[in-house]
């Protein structure tokens, strides 16, 4: 279905309206004022957060395959300012959610996803970390209880969505 | 006479095993204060709230859950130093308190481990514990070493302060309790031009130039307010601010050197703990910190 020239796809608002505070979405009437307030908006006039909530009202799912949905700093000054206090920063992340499928996803977000199911942890704790916090005589902090988060996302089947998936979106390396 | 309060510590990744020296110097400062932080094996990576999140919100709420669900067994209020970690943590509890369906649907993934959450436990940031509980009074009574003639800007950071209705800070945009605290132990806080600005770390994995020009900017107004130094919490604003501060020069025409203190390195310097942040300095701060501690009166 084309409405305006975009494709729509009504799935995709209605997934988006199911997760937690997508309804928020149905109290924007487009203002603006997010996108007045949006810190990246200022650097980068492509970056509009109001017409991101518009094209997903239209239920253009093409904003999942979007780049900059991942330059949403989650910062929460546009949510502050809505008059009609839309979780903003909460419904592109669910766009981010839906463009896992295609590998909208920059690498690092990958990476530490992955770091988190292998190893309870998004970095990879060396012997020098450890003889530091031992210098410092802080307590150790044994390791986190990996097998019980694979048991729980079970039903998400997480781990096998990111064995398949390869970034196209590339970013920054991995710290 | 005074009872030690006790916390459930909750470390996360970045504190405990990259700046180790914010969770050795707020340990010390809370000893002092008769507060104890004890940590459980039972807690993982929160999950990071600026990536995860994108890749699969409901497995970055199931694992926050669960790490809710570990403090609640504690039977202690939990405190979470790094920023990321606490927000995570609280808008987990809170989604678990106020939305069935969502506590449903988690504890269904929960039960799986023979586990289960409810959202009754309190979660913290520093700030909760060192201005709610502790109170200033008791803070400026440890002071021995006022940092008066010192002008410090803070940097709260948006994790640790906003949405409000999970965080329980406050104010979402105009927070002042660090600012109470620069001045209880005798320093003067600065205001600058937007002061709850994002450091612009959660956008650099994917566009890491914008990244570092929102950090320049946020840089230049705070040393156009004349700041001695800036002091913040977190640990992801941390490592972007005074790690990478260098960095920022070529997104801006101008380089940078404002000193950055973590909060519990300001506090344990009011508290004559010296040697505990000079031993670490080196190793932890890119930004000298040397005349700054001169302008103290505490440089050796
Ligand atoms: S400020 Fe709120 S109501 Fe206005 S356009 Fe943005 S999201 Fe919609
Ligand atoms: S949360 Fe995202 S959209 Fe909202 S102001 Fe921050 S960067 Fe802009």
């Amino acid at each position: 279905m084309t409405i305006g020239g975009i494709s729509s796809d009504l799935e995709f608002r209605n997934w988006i309206l199911q997760q937690p505070e997508g309804q928020t979405l149905l109290r924007c009437y487009q203002c603006g004022r997010c996108t007045s307030a949006c810190p990246v908006a200022e650097i980068d006039s492509s970056f509009n957060p109001r017409l991101f909530l518009e094209k997903i009202i239209l239920a253009d799912e093409a904003l999942a395959e979007e780049r900059l949905i991942w330059t949403c700093l989650t910062c929460e000054q546009c949510e502050v300012r809505c008059p009609e206090h839309v979780k903003i920063p909460q419904i592109l992340i669910l766009a981010k959610v839906r463009g896992l499928a295609t590998g909208n996803t920059p690498q690092t977000a990958l990476d530490r996803a992955r770091s988190i199911l292998r190893q309870g942890r998004t970095i990879q704790v060396s012997d020098p970390m450890i003889k530091t916090r031992e210098k410092m005589e802080l307590p150790d902090l044994g390791s986190p209880p990996v097998e019980q988060l694979t048991k729980m996302l079970t039903d998400l089947k997480l781990a096998k969505r990111l064995e398949s998936t390869e970034s196209r979106y590339g970013g920054g390396e991995s710290e | 006479m005074s009872r030690v309060q006790k916390y459930t510590y909750f470390p996360g990744c970045m504190i405990p095993f990259r700046l180790p020296h914010f969770e050795l110097t707020i340990r010390k400062v809370l000893e002092r204060l008769d507060v104890d932080m004890i940590a459980d094996e039972g807690h993982t990576c929160c999950p990071e709230p600026t990536t995860f999140t994108g890749v699969d919100f409901e497995a970055w709420l199931t694992v926050g859950a669960r790490n809710v669900a570990v403090s609640e067994s504690t039977g202690r209020d939990t405190l979470a130093l790094c920023s990321g970690c606490f927000h995570t943590l609280a808008i987990a509890r809170h989604m678990i308190h106020s939305e069935q369906d969502i506590r449903e649907r988690v504890n269904s993934r929960l039960k799986k481990i023979g586990m289960e959450a409810t959202g009754n436990v309190t979660v913290k940031n520093i700030l909760h514990v060192l201005h709610e509980d502790i109170g200033l009074e008791r803070i400026k009574k440890q002071v021995v070493h006022s940092l008066k003639g010192i002008s410090l800007a803070t940097h709260y950071g948006c994790h640790l302060v906003r949405p409000i209705e999970a965080t329980h800070m406050d104010d979402a945009e105009n927070p002042r309790w660090m600012e109470n605290l620069i001045q209880a132990v005798g320093a003067e806080a600065v205001d600058y031009e937007d002061k709850m600005a994002c450091c612009g770390a959660p956008i650099a994995p994917s566009d890491e130039a914008k990244s570092f020009r929102l950090t320049a900017e946020k840089l230049r107004k705070i040393r156009a307010a004349g700041a001695d130094a800036i002091v913040m919490i977190c640990p992801t604003c941390y490592t972007q601010m005074e790690m990478q501060q260098k960095k920022t020069a070529e997104y801006l025409d101008s380089e940078f050197s404002i000193p950055v203190l973590y909060l519990g390195e300001m506090l344990a310097l009011a508290m004559g703990m010296v040697d505990l942040v000079t031993s670490n300095s080196r190793r932890y701060h890119r930004v000298k910190i040397q005349s700054l501690l001169e302008k103290m009166g505490v440089g050796k």
